[in-house]
């Protein structure tokens, strides 16, 4: 299997503190791979800078034998990347219909885009139900479905997903496991971000842990015993 | 010193107190349109005291001070809990409501068989104490320059203090502030207080040195170059909106280059000097770098 | 009763080119999160472009609504890449300030180009105003409304039926899921200026039609008139910017009625300030720092 995804020693700073600092990982062509770590370890940045929201300082993100670091996020999307942000960011004063239009916006085809939605509505049937409802009075697990829904739209070759199960009732986060195993089963390679290393540890073929702005660890689950991985996940290494 | 020189000099210095009073509400992280308001406020209570009721000049400007603080004072109490716009835009209702209120305001007296007093769209004329008692051009100015001086001064040992800190922590995150324990409203309508009492300084030396004042002088444009001399010459010191003045009133005015084209040259400058230098010229960190290097 | 009904009629018509005036300025500020000091300027630049094409070659009404919205779309465009587009992710406050600057230019250059303080503009229609039930109506003041309307209507058009639409409301709503649904986020920015300066031209051409003349202050009175009435109608929003406009209209046409001119200006500025000293839920809803 080729990695779909590659990135190489990646530098992301916010003015003078660096938030990534020289991270290296793959992602496995129509795998779930999963990154890991405490709070402030630069997972979030990390998705941003692949996703072109940020524009990182050094390094390299290699997709579809380009390397795409840098590139404004219209561009990323246009390569066929798509990124489900941290708090699901929908649209909130436009209906869950006009958010999936908004998803498919670099679609021409209306034919083709009117088949995707009748695809999401088949996926996610609640969100049929509240088709001319507005987004933002959603339920926070209806806003998730919503928010992944849309980046589907984009019709991307790796999906990104920032902690899409924080905030939510634990029944829901299984649903939301369960549409990622879909997702997978389905052919699209994901790249998941979660802070829930229990549930990240069952979907992922491949995980990496994140501290400090640097990959700590790499490896499939398993390879390390779970509660030391929820620890570090959590806690960070205890390296003084 | 020639004539224009002198003249040139007195209007940076009277504006300054205006670019100064915008200033302060800028570090305490509000944005005024309506500062012309209160310099309006002091020059008819200066003018007024002087030429209707016989007043000496320190004292009415005293006077004068007190009310600009006042009226400043009882603006940001409704107001000073409105971010930003919100904030702009009520500093701009009340600044045009007082411009208006100056256009309905007759209130003239009898001094000497003639009527003295402002006379709504008419103006105000006649504000001769500073003639009348022989201050020459010069003199004036090195007055105006010595009140501008003392404000300086203040406002360089205040930033070096507690409180300095404390009003650019209010103006920088009041919450972060609050949760210290700093009661970020006193703070704010202090520093709207001086504020106000600064503008109507300069508003009282500016109405003596004209003689002649009308509404139309308080008007938005006043108070958006206020503001803008504050953001261009940078907010890092009290030096910047004086920076922003010279630059402005100074340079192009005084040079008398551009003749006619002052405006479209000043303002294509303020636009390109903005991309390179957006928080202005002496912002907080040039002012860091300035300070490490002369120190 | 009938000078109740009168001045209801005309704050509506005059209402309506103050809500063209506060749709152009709330697209600026709902899409780029910016103020614009140089919207009004920029439809004056307009204004007098065709001031002046009238004074050397007389050309048709509908040529020098043409060459109006032409020139504020062009001077939207110089105001667009010099004062937003530098700082687009940087500070507002910046870009609000050269704005000014950019103000100060267009004031200038007006001057100079048409020294005297008031020209001529054609009128809409020269013939008498039309009586109907008692009532006045100036056929110019009926084509502003009716040109009012359709401009609306063309603006709903574009919001909701064209894919520009969905991206610009995207952008409104939430910029970086705009970003992320693959919406190229500065091209928006160029384009909605475009829009709304053409939608501030057309204003200013009806203005100035209809009281047949420019003056210089017609900048900083377009300015003021749009912000004012977007922020009656709460900051942001675009139906409460052609309400907001309405509004205002109706109020500066009763307290003229009532009150004389000077109090209506007063009267305007009273009525936000209070707004926004009790800080009225529709007024601070969107994020204005």
């Amino acid at each position: 299997m080729s990695a779909l995804l590659e990135i190489r020693d990646l530098v992301t700073a916010y003015g003078k503190i660096e938030a990534l600092k020289g991270v290296t990982l793959e992602v496995q062509q129509e795998s779930i791979t999963c990154l890991l770590g405490p709070n402030g370890a630069g997972k979030t940045t990390l998705m941003m800078s692949i996703a072109g929201i940020l524009k990182p300082r050094q390094g390299a993100i290699q997709f579809g034998g380009e390397n795409i670091a840098g590139r404004p996020p219209h561009a990323i999307v246009a390569k066929g990347i798509a990124l489900v942000p941290e708090n699901r960011l929908v649209f909130p004063t436009m209906t869950v219909l006009e958010n999936l239009q908004a998803g498919a916006y670099q679609q021409g085809d209306k034919k083709t885009i009117a088949e995707d939605i009748d695809r999401m509505f088949v996926r996610f049937p609640r969100l049929k139900e509240r088709i001319e409802q507005q987004a933002g009075t959603l339920s926070g697990g209806e806003q998730q479905m919503l928010a992944v829904a849309r980046a589907l739209m984009s019709r991307p070759k790796l999906l990104l997903m920032d902690e899409p199960s924080l905030g939510l009732a634990p029944l829901v986060v299984e649903e939301i496991f369960r549409i990622v195993t879909d997702l997978h089963r389905d052919g699209t390679t994901i790249f998941l971000v979660e802070q829930n290393a229990h549930m990240a540890l069952k979907v992922a073929q491949h995980f990496y842990l994140m501290e400090q702005g640097k990959v700590s660890f790499s490896g499939t689950p398993g390879a390390l015993a779970e509660d030391e991985v929820i620890r570090r996940a959590y806690l960070g290494s205890s390296k003084t | 010193m020639d004539d224009y020189a002198i003249g040139v000099l007195t209007n940076i210095g009277l504006i300054s107190f205006l670019a100064l009073s915008a200033y302060l509400l800028l570090i305490a992280g509000e944005m005024s349109f309506g500062q012309q308001a209160f310099f309006g406020v002091g020059a008819y209570a200066g003018g007024m005291l002087t030429s209707m009721y016989g007043w000496p000049l320190p004292l009415a400007a005293l006077a004068a001070m007190a009310l600009g603080a006042l009226a400043q004072f009882l603006v940001g109490l409704p107001t000073l809990r409105l971010r930003g716009l919100y904030f702009a835009m009520a500093t701009l209702a009340a600044a045009e409501m007082a411009r208006i209120l100056f256009e309905l305001f007759h209130f003239q007296r009898q001094v000497e068989g003639e009527p003295v007093g402002p006379d709504g769209s008419q103006g105000f004329r006649g504000i001769r104490w500073v003639f009348a008692h022989g201050v020459e051009p010069l003199e004036y100015m090195g007055i105006i320059y010595a009140m501008l001086a003392l404000a300086l001064a203040a406002f360089l040992l205040v930033e070096r203090s507690r409180l300095g800190a404390t009003l650019r922590g209010v103006g920088e995150d009041p919450q972060l502030a609050a949760s210290l324990g700093v009661d970020v409203n006193r703070v704010k309508l202090g520093a709207a207080a001086a504020a106000g009492a600064l503008a109507a300084l300069g508003g009282v030396l500016y109405a003596h040195h004209n003689t002649y004042i009308e509404p139309r002088n308080f008007d938005l444009m006043l108070g958006v170059h206020s503001l803008a001399y504050a953001l261009i010459g940078g907010l890092g010191t009290a030096l910047g909106p004086l920076l922003g003045v010279v630059l402005d009133i100074g340079a192009l005015e005084g040079s008398r280059i551009f003749h006619g084209y002052r405006m479209i040259v000043f303002g294509g400058l303020v636009a390109l000097l903005l991309v390179w230098r957006p928080r202005g010229l002496l912002d907080e960190r040039s002012v860091q770098w300035l300070k490490r290097r002369f120190s | 009763m009938t000078d109740l009904a009168q001045n209801t009629l005309d704050g509506l018509f005059l209402g309506s080119s103050y809500a063209l005036l506060a749709l152009g300025f709330t697209l600026i500020f709902g899409v780029l999160r910016r103020v614009n000091l140089s919207f009004g300027p920029a439809i004056m630049f307009g204004c007098y472009a065709a001031t002046w094409v009238n004074l050397n070659f007389g050309v048709g009404l509908m040529a020098l609504a043409l060459i109006t919205v032409a020139g504020a779309v062009l001077a939207g465009a110089y105001v667009e890449r010099l004062c937003f587009a530098p700082h687009r992710n940087g500070s507002p406050i910046a870009a609000m300030v050269a704005s000014f600057a950019l103000w100060m230019q267009f004031e200038e250059l007006a001057t100079i180009a048409l020294p005297r303080h008031i020209y001529d503009f054609p009128p809409l229609h020269g013939g008498t105003p039309l009586e109907f039930g008692g009532l006045m109506l100036r056929v110019e003041s009926l084509v502003m409304l009716l040109a009012a309307i359709v401009m609306c209507a063309v603006l709903w058009g574009i919001l909701y039926r064209t894919r520009f639409g969905v991206a610009l409301r995207a952008v409104i709503d939430q910029p970086q899921a705009a970003q992320l649904a693959g919406i190229d986020v500065p091209r928006v920015f160029v384009l909605t200026f475009a829009l709304a300066s053409a939608i501030g031209g057309l204003a200013g051409f009806l203005i100035a039609a209809s009281h047949e003349q420019v003056t210089p202050m017609l900048g900083m009175w377009s300015t003021l008139k749009g912000l004012l009435a977007m922020m009656l109608g709460g900051l942001g929003s675009l139906p409460g910017a052609v309400l907001g406009g309405l509004a205002l209209g109706l109020l500066e046409a009763h307290s003229q009625w009532f009150l004389g001119p000077q109090y209506r200006d007063l009267l305007a500025y009273l009525l936000l300030f209070v707004l926004l000293a009790a800080r009225v839920p529709w007024m601070t809803t969107r994020s204005a720092s």
